[in-house]
């Protein structure tokens, strides 16, 4: 009965899609009659990821009258804005590949997701865009080569990103800690103390679906989620480090009780789903003490929340210190959509949302990094308080395996393997038996794609 | 046409028919109507429009889901960037070796064994209360139910889910406040409803209970009319208290008006998808999928499975087929069905 039902539900959706249309159209005044406008799309659709954010819009405004006067050809082209819940993104694209229909010209990716959807044939082959495009030498190393697939390439990085820790200065000088901790124990410590001198506060949030920041842990102990070799991938869950490093995340909820029992099934932004009630409402609020996550989660914060002057970040610590774990290397791709007509104006308007700085404006807007080596040496980041902390564990980052091709179908497509071995564990099931249980079915789908 | 056909046979030759006294012959139309008659393809022909109807929109579908099912479709196949395979009947036997398959299946027969007796007993309940109040109190409570039950399913799930929520939801708040003897306390405070599949389905059937027992109650109070006052009343004279005079009276009367509903509760219940889905905070949470989410899910979560959810498709067709033709001739041999 289910199958029946969900055509309505997709077409739901896709109508949710698209009564979000946060509309960027110039007035089309321009009477550059030089060029003929035949060629030219009547419009493009941009799919950007994530809630409408105003500021975000009104760069995309700026960005589109540059389109315009940078490429007359364009000038009647309207840009439309959709916003896609990262959570339904790959359904999205599915439907819209599938049926054709409210499919987007160019598209923002996560740069996990990029490596699945290209192998998929969602993207197009930009190559020889890319090959004669003036930004490519200035991109930081390996973030090119994570949009390339078989010699080609599907996607261009557009931001950069890191999780840390978020915490309040102010909270922090109340309870009398000094530094920001750099092991496992003083990061328990303080969030028992922060919890100690503001009762009914939660010390951090243990949630299970977010493997992006989870991976930290795993790394931090010194562990791989999964190694690659000749092709093949091996899961390692069940080595000693990825143990000690799955025990002591669960312990946060069950031994040490920092963590509530609604965060378990939770992302960092509360159910799947919904708009509130999750680690970063609680945190804005401070209902929270520490919140894992990046800058950008400024932008998801509620609008009463209180003390923001005294927000601060610290990366995510290491087991025994006193250099941070390594960080994943998050952030996201413009690609154009297989089904677009236009590929050539698809690329003209990703050149200018991608110029050096462009993307640059628009990460210094909420808090991501430019994928510009120059601008990361140079930029402002280290020198303000609640981005030196992102700053520093931007130093030290890993993307593999959660750029592997199957990733996406092992972490938030199919299985959410890694999150529900750490819901079952934190609902009390055996470590040991739900661990090998988990290692082998990841290591089966990192490899084939599927359970069996 | 309908008309020819009804005409006795000896008046095919109508007024408008050629000069009689020639051997002429007939005309399309009339060896037409001639051919129909003959055959008795009229009732036939009647059902056509309909037939193809329930052909265009349930039966196609249904077929290329049972080819689907045998073949290896997914995304490639459906934008033509790869083959398609004929699989014979691995995608069957892919889910019947999935554990997961056999945890969801568990999940939807045992909520619904308990969604669907606890819909009867509230709706008859309400039903048999309502017979019995006075027009004004009778309109009152009959519009509050149907208003649970004209509530969108979307928009209850998302209501029970608010009643529910670990940050400050009413439901939490009134267990605290329930004394301990009652198994209220502190301990409530905060909880989640929905990160394991206990307390996710409770709620689930609350909500589902709430919204589908007001239909059981306006068929019960409808069957309750057509039941002459004259019986209640020997009943009730004779001594008989509402318990006899339900089992002895209205129950037997309305027994084939229950099967039906028990049927139609058992097909709903099964196949509970919307609340499910919301409630359990949409896919992440595999271990709280009931059949109709884990299809779903194979279906269009990455990578999308569309052979493989063609088959489970099917498997659970077959499951509902087995309880409702079980049901339907148990209740022919009775000879208790309407």
């Amino acid at each position: 009965m289910g199958l029946r039902k969900t055509p309505a539900a997709v077409v739901a959706f896709g109508t949710a899609a698209a009564l979000a249309i946060a509309g960027c159209s110039s007035s089309g005044s321009s009477t550059s009659a030089s060029t003929s406008t035949s060629s030219a799309p009547a419009q493009l659709t941009v799919w950007r990821m994530g809630a409408s954010v105003a500021s975000q819009v009104t760069w995309m405004n700026n960005i589109v009258a540059e389109f315009h006067k940078d490429f007359p050809q364009y000038a009647k082209t309207k840009v439309n804005v959709v916003w896609v819940p990262w959570t339904s993104n790959t359904t999205e694209w599915n439907n819209a590949l599938a049926s054709g229909k409210n499919a987007p010209d160019i598209t923002e990716l996560g740069n996990t997701q990029t490596p699945t959807e290209a192998s998929l044939g969602v993207l197009t082959s930009i190559n020889s865009y890319v090959n004669s495009w003036s930004g490519k030498s200035g991109l930081v190393p390996g973030m090119l080569a994570n949009d390339t697939q078989g010699g080609n390439i599907y996607a261009v990085p557009w931001f950069g990103g890191v999780r840390g820790v978020w915490y309040r200065t102010n909270q922090f000088k109340a309870a009398g800690i000094t530094s920001t901790p750099t092991t496992w124990a003083q990061l328990v410590t303080d969030a028992q103390k922060l919890m100690a001198k503001y009762p009914g506060t939660y010390g951090i949030d243990a949630i299970t679906d977010d493997t992006n920041a989870f991976a930290s842990f795993i790394w931090g102990a010194g562990g791989q989620i999964a190694t690659e070799s000749n092709g093949t991938w091996t899961a390692d869950l069940t080595s000693p480090a990825d143990q000690a490093a799955i025990k002591w995340y669960v312990s946060l909820y069950r031994t040490y009780h920092l963590s509530p029992s609604k965060y378990i099934g939770q992302t960092e932004l509360g159910n799947t789903g919904s708009t509130s009630g999750g680690a970063n409402t609680d945190f804005g609020l401070g209902k929270l003490d520490l919140y894992i996550d990046g800058p950008w989660a400024s932008a998801t914060m509620p609008a009463n929340s209180v003390d923001k002057s005294d927000w601060a970040s610290f990366p995510i610590p290491s087991e025994n210190g006193p250099n941070p774990a390594p960080a994943f290397a998050g952030g996201s791709d413009l690609g154009i959509f297989k089904t677009s007509k236009y590929p050539q104006a698809d690329w003209d308007l990703i050149s200018v949302m991608d110029s050096e700085p462009n993307s640059t404006s628009f990460a210094n807007l909420q808090g991501f990094f430019p994928p510009y080596s120059s601008q990361l040496t140079n930029g402002p980041y280290k020198s303000s308080q609640l981005l030196s902390g992102f700053a520093a564990a931007a130093s030290n980052t890993q993307i593999s395996p959660l750029n592997a091709k199957n990733w996406t179908t092992a972490d938030t497509g199919k299985y959410y393997i890694i999150p529900d071995m750490l819901k079952s564990l934190m609902n009390g099931a055996p470590f040991a038996s739900t661990v090998a249980a988990a290692n082998s079915q990841l290591q089966t789908v990192l490899n084939t794609g599927s359970e069996s | 046409m309908v008309k020819t056909v009804r005409g006795r046979p000896g008046s095919i030759s109508s007024p408008a028919g050629p000069p009689s006294g020639q051997a002429a012959p007939l005309s399309f139309r009339r060896r037409g109507a001639l051919w129909i008659r003959r055959h008795r393809v009229a009732p036939y022909l009647l059902v056509l429009p309909s037939l193809g109807m329930i052909a265009a929109l349930l039966l196609w579908p249904t077929v290329q889901i049972g080819v689907f099912s045998f073949q290896n479709y997914g995304l490639p196949q459906l934008v033509g960037n790869g083959p398609t395979q004929w699989v014979g009947f691995s995608n069957y036997t892919q889910i019947l070796h999935d554990p997961e398959f056999w945890l969801s299946l568990r999940l939807s027969v045992v909520s619904a064994a308990v969604m669907v007796p606890l819909t009867l007993v509230v709706g008859t309940l309400v039903g048999l209360l309502l017979a019995h109040l006075g027009p004004k109190m009778a309109a009152f409570v009959s519009s509050v139910a149907i208003l649970a039950w004209a509530t969108p399913p979307v928009s209850a799930s998302v209501i029970f889910v608010w009643l529910a929520t670990p940050d400050g939801g009413i439901v939490d708040w009134f267990a605290t406040k329930l004394p301990h003897w009652l198994g209220g306390g502190a301990q409530w405070a905060g909880f989640s409803w929905t990160n394991a599949a206990l307390p996710a389905y409770t709620l689930v059937i609350a909500l589902v209970v709430w919204t589908a027992f007001p239909f059981i109650a306006i068929a019960v109070l409808a069957g309750l009319r057509t039941i002459p006052p004259e019986l209640h009343e020997s009943a009730r004279v004779d001594g008989a208290g509402a318990w006899r005079t339900f089992w002895q009276v209205t129950y037997p009367l309305l027994k084939p008006m229950f099967r039906v509903l028990f049927l139609l509760s058992v097909i709903w219940d099964f196949g509970v998808f919307t609340q499910v889905y919301i409630i359990i905070g949409e896919l992440g949470q595999r271990d709280e999928y009931n059949l109709g989410i884990y299809e779903y899910a194979t279906a269009f979560q990455l990578p999308p499975a569309y052979g493989l959810a063609s088959a489970l498709a099917f498997i659970l067709t077959i499951i509902l087929l087995i309880i409702t033709v079980g049901y339907v001739r148990a209740s022919v041999k009775e000879g208790a069905l309407l």
